[in-house]
């Protein structure tokens, strides 16, 4: 892709952006919707520029994205681990690949109440949620990943003598990297959805119940912020994931 | 006769149902709790939540918005999806517009859209659309793109006109990811129900969820809970068997879709 495509590409990427802000704009000014429901754009970003700088509104970021990377980390380090020994481990296989397929497709927010009556109304209920959320696509990613590392790879490295123990962290792990990856990406934005739902439904700090109070007070402003806060962090976390990736891939054949 | 083996791998599933029970049954035993009931208690009070009419009538009220929804999310983002994996300029001009609604949690869009919508059917089901579009557009995309050129200049040739290569070629070759992207829809219209009647408490089943959470019935919240899980676990082995009719042909590359939350 040369670099002028590259441009225009992005020239007409924005075009549906501001075209969404200046219906918005517009179905504002010509009074089509009362302010009271939808309040012009120009007033929800100055209030959002207004909001960042306050510290009341950095610690309900705080908040949010420790549950979210507590629960995120947990989730990598469970599914990459529990994924190579499925690849690794026919014995482990078959007793995770059953469990898989029936908690996969299970909608996890079920389980919240009783995470709440278990593990009470604090940080543990909410990292818990993540986790387990964010948990399969890696989970499965890996284990993709792993199981599709090229047999020649593994064979060329027992005939230099690496011991077996050792191939699956030389070998299998960094053939499996750019599937995991994968995997973390989509577990990185199911996790902002996921901590921001929580908060929604019983929190008493964070991104998600400062929504539920501005719905409450009906104060529409502040509730298009929060919203808008959680989409900005998503795009800079998918973004540094993406440099991430290309840092450990550097080399790598292009996938 | 069926050999043992696949017997064995059949029934894998259910075992696995089971053990899932038999923890659950130890640790609350172990844990003796009053909010952390048996799983047999639970079990046994899912009948006596199934009869009684009216949380009957809110569940069944619950399917049918995830149905319309789910239709009609993917009667829109099929055609998009395929679209924008077929032209480049559809897909530059969409894809960031995609990309900025992505991590916004669409549940979250509740509270806004009934302000304007009220708290009925219409909000719900909206917001239920909004949740299956995103995967369904984005796999209709993958799979539309990654049809082969040399097909659709073939077909070309034989003289068909660009919508008529759309519906005979890129439609069934893309339609193994469509279905993929499909069924992580249908999972995530019921995560989008539940979350959408958990944070509007009028009607359904997320809302008997929470009610008895509020109450401190507990047997129910676990019962609920099975009910839900069990109702995801179904629709989407029910899926899985309808995708394996209808693209008997494709080997599916994954056996249970990434993007499952």
């Amino acid at each position: 892709m040369n670099p002028r495509t590259l441009t225009s590409d992005i020239l007409l990427g924005i075009v549906p952006i501001a075209l969404s802000v200046a219906l918005w704009q517009g179905i504002v000014s010509f009074g089509y919707a009362p302010v009271t429901l939808l309040p012009p754009p120009g007033q929800v970003f100055m209030r959002l520029a207004q909001q960042l700088l306050t510290g009341t509104f950095q610690q309900e970021i705080g908040a949010t994205l420790f549950r979210l990377f507590a629960g995120f980390s947990i989730a990598v380090v469970l599914g990459v681990g529990i994924g190579l020994a499925a690849a690794a481990n026919p014995a482990v296989n078959a007793v995770v690949r059953p469990i898989v397929r029936v908690l996969a497709p299970l909608p996890k927010v079920a389980l919240y109440p009783a995470l709440l009556l278990l593990l009470g109304f604090g940080h543990q209920s909410k990292i818990t949620l993540v986790a387990a959320d964010a948990l399969f696509p890696i989970l499965l990613s890996t284990y993709y990943g792993a199981s599709m590392v090229e047999q020649k790879l593994i064979w060329s490295a027992m005939a230099a003598g690496t011991p077996r123990r050792q191939i699956l962290f030389k070998v299998v792990l960094p053939a499996a990297v750019p599937s995991i990856l994968t995997g973390c990406r989509i577990g990185l934005v199911i996790s902002c959805i996921v901590v921001f739902l929580a908060e929604m439904i019983t929190s008493t700090d964070g991104l998600g119940h400062l929504l539920v109070t501005a719905a409450r007070t009906f104060k529409t402003v502040d509730m298009f912020v929060p919203l808008i806060t959680i989409s900005l962090l998503g795009l800079i976390l998918n973004g540094l994931l993406q440099g991430l990736r290309s840092w450990l891939l550097r080399g790598f054949p292009e996938v | 006769m069926i050999p043992p083996g696949t017997i064995l791998s059949r029934a894998a599933p259910l075992l696995a149902c089971l053990g899932l029970l038999a923890i659950w049954q130890a640790a609350s035993l172990t844990l003796r709790t009053d909010s952390f009931p048996t799983a047999w208690e639970a079990v046994r009070t899912i009948p006596s939540i199934l009869g009684d009419k009216e949380s009957l009538i809110n569940i069944l009220a619950s399917l049918r918005r995830m149905a319309i929804g789910f239709g009609v999310g993917i009667a829109v983002s099929i055609p998009l999806g395929l679209l924008m994996g077929r032209s480049r300029a559809v897909a530059s001009f969409f894809n960031p517009l995609l990309m900025i609604v992505y991590p916004v949690p669409k549940a979250a869009l509740m509270p806004i859209i009934m302000l304007w919508l009220g708290v009925g059917e219409l909000a719900k089901i909206l917001v239920i659309f909004l949740g299956v579009s995103l995967p369904v557009i984005y796999h209709s995309f993958q799979g539309a793109k990654a049809v082969e050129e040399k097909m659709l200049w073939s077909g070309a040739a034989m003289g068909l006109s660009a919508a008529q290569r759309m519906i005979r070629i890129v439609l069934p070759a893309a339609l193994p990811e469509i279905l993929t992207g499909c069924r992580t829809g249908l999972v995530l219209a019921l995560i989008t129900m539940v979350t959408s009647e958990m944070i509007a408490r009028q009607s359904g089943a997320g809302n008997i969820l929470f009610n008895s959470l509020d109450m401190g019935q507990y047997d129910t919240v676990y019962a609920m809970i099975i009910i839900i899980g069990a109702m995801g676990i179904g629709l989407d082995a029910a899926f899985e068997k309808l995708r394996g009719r209808l693209v008997k042909w494709s080997e599916p590359g994954f056996e249970i879709p990434l993007s499952f939350a």
